[in-house]
């Protein structure tokens, strides 16, 4: 979709697999389909610009003026509307860049994005500036961003962006993530978010499929089409598939779905008879996949390769054992165990020795953990009813121990999922009996209902 | 125990799949149609489409019927074997708990005599939980349910190879109500007959 100039060009275009669609579609108005409808793919992410100062940290303000059309017909300056918007609430999103107020903006004359007058954004308090330039030619979409320096005058960034003009807000997140990028974080303007939903069930058939939407909340797209019960869902590290649960079946069992493919292969775990499994969960190489199985009697915690195959047994007791998580390193796993009476958090090292409790005297029941991925936040969010009655989600310090609450009377909350970058979550909260999908950043300061449409929507995993 | 249909020819699926373009765009539309003015599914249909639909019908898996899977039949008092539900009442379980009460034994009895009357009769019994649990921890907590009435059937001379059990955790609730009283219908065994 988004083409970089020659030198940054490595992508491959999306596709959207049509076709493929409607096979898996019409096989699931006959009964239950193959499973998966194709989704557009995605370009991995954009290479570091090398050609660039590298700012440390983000102090000082940005001015973000609106984009300027370089025609001056409709569709030049709709797409330029949609990108100056999106832009903005990506930035703002990841609460690193203080932006300069637009009514000092407006203070001064319009931006030349090619020749800016640096000292008319000096003097209303700019440290970093971006000009963003449009062109739609029926066609094709061309989008210009560059990034200023104004104290020195320098370009930090100078890049073209050249693709279908069907969808103007992907060239607003991938010029997210280069600003982004050149601030040494990883933006997650371009990540998508997969989730359950029941919104295309009905009463002859109670279903709940798997969805992805981008992280903003736009762009919904459905999955599994199968009409059964699908659960769960865990993106595979490299975003090309997903893991999740499925009756289709009958029993649960674990399903990985290639999403760009229209496929799905069943019964990944290879249970058998009254075998059951869940909780799927990708080390952080993508390399491995743990999951819940009760094919030994009691349900305990399993690692098999990602596709499944040599599963070992990682925990042996009588007791539930569920929910597993990987840490960053993909070392350590923590998972959920009723052993001692009530579901507590455990950990143990990714071979299933060194077993030791995790949550203590906070709550009397922690689930659902989702380690950190960014190592220098060390930390494991998880489902904790902290008091009698709902849920909320927490955050325990695995140095200190300390645990933050980050939702509140929100209703009844669980099950979190972190940003790739873990500035932020993901999870579920249901109030007035609708589970809605919700985004908080790590501190619990900010909390958003993110909108992806009707219906209970739940089990959000946030993918790369 | 669900209803499987065999592998279809692939003449059929490929008819149907022609018949059923329309509609399937149709029942598309929803998901879609909750996307944001100028949202379009971003992309072309290049030759990958083509590939993934000759891949698919030729390696595609069986397609299948979804059979009873919990709420969607109902039990019919007293009434003679009818398929899905059947005459078999559910049981029901306390807080947090797969043990079974006194109550649900004495039903359990009932029905162990009802299945041996019944032999080619198969039983899927299906675990539910109330919503106030976690999800996995309630899949866990409702396999258990099913499987404390499955082998309790057992213990009374149900053939075991009769009995599947299946946990449907917090995912298929009986009643939709935020109350103790819905609470209570849905912390329960199902049994989903078929033969």
């Amino acid at each position: 979709m988004v083409r970089i100039p020659e030198r940054f060009r490595r992508f491959s275009s999306r596709r959207l697999e049509l076709a493929a669609f409607v096979i898996a579609a019409a096989a699931a108005t006959l009964a239950a389909g193959p499973a998966v409808a194709p989704v557009a793919q995605q370009p991995p992410p954009p290479p570091q610009a090398r050609d660039t100062i590298i700012i440390t940290g983000t102090a000082g303000r940005w001015a973000l003026p609106d984009c300027a059309p370089k025609r001056p017909d409709e569709a030049s300056q709709a797409a330029c509307r949609t990108i100056s918007q999106v832009l903005r609430a990506d930035l703002r999103f990841e609460d690193l860049f203080q932006l300069v107020q637009d009514s000092l903006i407006g203070a001064i004359p319009p931006l030349n994005p090619q020749a800016p007058k640096f000292e008319d954004w000096k003097g209303i308090g700019a440290k970093y500036l971006i000009g963003v330039q449009a062109e739609a030619t029926g066609s094709e979409l061309t989008v210009e961003v560059r990034v200023y320096d104004v104290d020195s005058g320098q370009a930090m960034m100078q890049r073209r962006y050249a693709g279908k003009p069907d969808n103007p807000r992907s060239f607003a997140h991938q010029a997210s993530d280069d600003i982004m990028a050149l601030t040494q974080n990883k933006g997650v303007a371009k990540t998508r978010i997969a989730f359950v939903s029941d919104r295309d069930s009905s009463k002859e058939r109670p279903s709940k499929e798997l969805y992805i939407v981008d992280y903003d909340g736009f762009n919904p797209r459905r999955v599994t089409v199968n009409g059964s019960l699908n659960l769960l869902p865990a993106w595979r590290p490299d975003g090309a598939a997903i893991a999740y649960v499925s009756y289709r079946q009958g029993s649960p069992q674990l399903f990985l779905a290639k999403i760009f493919e229209a496929q799905s292969v069943a019964n990944l775990s290879g249970e058998k008879g009254d075998g059951q499994a869940f909780s799927p969960a990708f080390s952080p190489d993508g390399k491995s996949l743990a999951f819940a199985s009760n094919r030994a009697g009691s349900t305990d915690i399993y690692v098999a390769g990602a596709d499944g195959s040599s599963p070992r047994r990682l925990t042996t007791t009588q007791a539930n054992d569920t929910a597993p998580c990987f840490s960053p390193t993909g070392q350590e796993i923590a998972f959920t165990s009723d052993r001692t009476g009530t579901p507590q958090l455990w950990l143990m090292d990714a071979d299933g020795l060194n077993v030791r409790r995790l949550s203590v005297g906070s709550g009397n029941w922690n689930d659902g953990c989702a380690w950190n991925p960014a190592k220098q936040y060390s930390e494991i969010a998880y489902t904790a009813r902290l008091e009698a009655g709902g849920f909320d989600i927490a955050i325990i310090d695995l140095a200190t121990r300390q645990v933050r609450q980050i939702t509140e009377g929100r209703g009844s909350c669980e099950y979190p999922s972190w940003a790739p970058n873990g500035r932020h979550l993901v999870f579920s909260c249901q109030r007035n009996r609708r589970w809605e999908i919700t985004i908080a950043d790590r501190d619990g300061r900010s909390l958003q209902t993110l909108a992806t449409g009707p219906g209970n929507n739940v089990y959000p995993d946030w993918g790369p | 125990m669900p209803f499987r249909i065999a592998r279809l020819p692939l003449t059929l699926l490929v008819l149907a799949s022609a018949l059923t373009f329309g509609s399937g765009c149709g029942k598309r539309t929803p998901a879609l149609a909750n996307a944001r003015p100028g949202e379009g599914g971003a992309g072309a249909e290049g030759e990958s489409a083509t590939q993934a639909r000759t891949h698919q019908l030729q390696e595609g898996p069986d397609v299948r019927a979804i059979g009873n899977e919990g709420a969607s039949g109902s039990d019919i008092p007293g009434g003679a074997f009818t398929g899905e539900g059947g005459p078999l009442a559910d049981i029901h379980f306390e807080l947090d708990s797969a043990a079974l009460s006194d109550e649900a034994r004495s039903t359990l009895e009932k029905h162990a005599l009802w299945l041996q009357g019944q032999r080619g009769v198969r039983v899927t019994v299906e675990g539910h939980c109330d919503e106030r649990g976690t999800v996995e921890y309630n899949l866990a907590l409702g396999e258990q349910r099913a499987r404390a009435t499955r082998d309790y059937l057992v213990s009374l001379g149900v053939g075991q190879d009769r009995l599947r059990v299946v946990s449907f955790g917090k995912e298929r609730p009986l009643a939709t109500g935020g109350d103790e009283s819905s609470y209570a219908q849905n912390r329960r065994a199902h049994f989903a007959v078929g033969r």
